[in-house]
């Protein structure tokens, strides 16, 4: 069900976003329609996690655990794609792939902190071991998130660029707005979507190692 | 903000962007359905 | 003292490897500085919790009457000290090998580096005892660290390049305020996660 969704909804997004008006930049802008909802579903993912690692040092419920290292590698993944789109659209508009502003640098980083996360997993194979510390890279992982939103924001204020793009200006027309609050809809099942998967995986994987252990 | 008659013609790289995203998606939810059948398998024994 | 020694290196080659017709001592000053502290303060982590895992002392520690935090802090402390103690080498070293003229900066590049290693070893603390017991250890710590140290070391060069450049430090309030609110933050979160991470 949740996986019909899943292909229903990635489908959805292409169809939709063929249809708004074209803005002053052309039709690069519309990619702003994929990368904001994108960057917002990473964020979301990122703070899943943090709250997950959060509630399980708190209540000790491995399903917990399992939630969040779904979240996270849903993450990565979208991160990935905010990261990739992210230079295709500052390509054409801004002239140059990439420039150390606010948004750019934390999606950047908030990937680092994603790889980290899931490479850490792997480096520990009892598992309530590896939930732990997760656990407590989740959490610190999410607190840094606004600090280093704010160092930056910070830096570029004290020295402005000539261009800064707005990508979310407060004067967006109506059907741009539409579209793109639907995107934020889409990618946020999308995000749902992915992470009950993930998360079913996951389950089945704890499973598995179960039966291992007491088989052997 | 220059005036311009058209819009720049700079179609390719939201092609490029789009069709990024939806090969990423469509390649990761397949990567996570085989995960899953081969686990339901493993595990349903 | 490995630490020490790559800072030498570090600043020996900074130096040679810029024009000074080009780049003057003062701008290239505040990243080198920061990139060699950086790099000597992880060295000084991952050799923070080795060295009681080979001898074992972890579990003497556990067992002794002293809470979770208390480890934390003592830690914490140890390693400050031990970061402190290379830059306090380095430091000087770097005002003379640049032909730095501090314009009366010092205090303020002291108080800097004191906020932002603070910062960093809060976190770093919490990630040496956990990557301790993790394969791969010594690449896993910096991979972990890596983001925690980008706020404080982007308000320390920023900070050091205004006041190396004679700003006064007070112009860097906002700066110095965020430094020391994220101090706050993780050494308390730090401390409130560190117990998990020594459970057994």
């Amino acid at each position: 069900m949740v996986l019909a969704l899943l292909a229903l909804a990635a489908h959805y997004v292409r169809a939709i976003q063929y249809t708004p008006v074209e803005a002053t930049q052309g039709m690069a802008q519309k990619i702003f329609y994929v990368h904001v909802p994108a960057a917002w579903s990473a964020f979301l993912a990122y703070g899943i996690v943090g709250l997950c690692s959060a509630l399980f040092l708190w209540l000790h419920d491995r399903r917990l655990d399992l939630f969040a290292e779904a979240s996270a590698e849903v993450g990565t993944v979208l991160t990935f794609i905010v990261l990739t789109t992210g230079p295709l659209w500052g390509k054409p508009i801004w002239g140059t792939w990439w420039q150390w502003e606010v948004r750019l640098t934390s999606t950047l980083f908030l990937f680092f902190l994603f790889v980290g996360y899931l490479t850490l997993r792997r480096s520990v194979y009892d598992p309530l071991e590896r939930a732990r510390y997760s656990a407590v890279v989740g959490i610190l992982g999410a607190m840094l998130v606004p600090f280093i939103h704010l160092s930056v924001w910070m830096f570029r204020t004290i020295h402005p660029k000539p261009i800064i793009l707005k990508p979310d200006g407060p004067s967006l027309p109506g059907s741009m707005l539409s579209t793109l609050l639907e995107g934020f809809a889409i990618f946020t099942v999308l995000y749902l979507g992915m992470v009950m998967v993930r998360y079913g995986i996951g389950r089945l994987q704890e499973e598995k190692e179960a039966r291992h252990a007491a088989a052997s | 903000m220059l005036l311009r008659a058209e819009p720049p013609a700079n179609g390719q790289y939201m092609v490029a962007a789009y069709v990024l995203v939806a090969v990423v998606l469509v390649l990761y939810v397949t990567t996570l359905f085989v995960r899953a059948r081969g686990l339901v398998k493993e595990v349903v024994e | 003292m490995a630490a020490l020694v790559f800072a030498a290196l570090i600043l020996v080659i900074f130096n040679f490897a810029r024009d000074p017709t080009v780049l003057r001592a003062q701008e290239l000053a505040p990243s080198a500085l920061w990139i060699t502290i950086t790099f000597a303060s992880v060295t000084a982590l991952n050799r923070a919790f080795a060295v009681e895992l080979d001898h074992g002392a972890l579990d003497g520690l556990l067992l002794a009457p002293v809470g979770r935090e208390a480890i934390y802090l003592g830690k914490l402390l140890g390693n400050l000290v031990f970061v402190g103690f290379v830059q306090a080498i380095t430091i000087p070293l770097f005002v003379l090998f640049f032909n730095l003229d501090l314009h009366g900066a010092l205090p303020g590049i002291l108080l800097l580096a004191f906020l932002a290693t603070l910062g960093f070893t809060a976190v770093g603390t919490v990630f040496s005892a956990l990557t301790a017991r993790v394969q791969f250890n010594e690449l896993m710590l910096p991979v972990l660290l890596l983001p925690f140290m980008v706020p404080p070391l982007i308000g320390a060069a920023h900070v050091s390049s205004k006041l190396l450049a004679g700003r006064p430090l007070a112009e860097s309030a906002g700066w110095l305020q965020i430094l020391a609110t994220y101090d706050i933050v993780f050494i308390t979160l730090s401390v409130l996660v560190f117990p998990a991470v020594l459970d057994e």
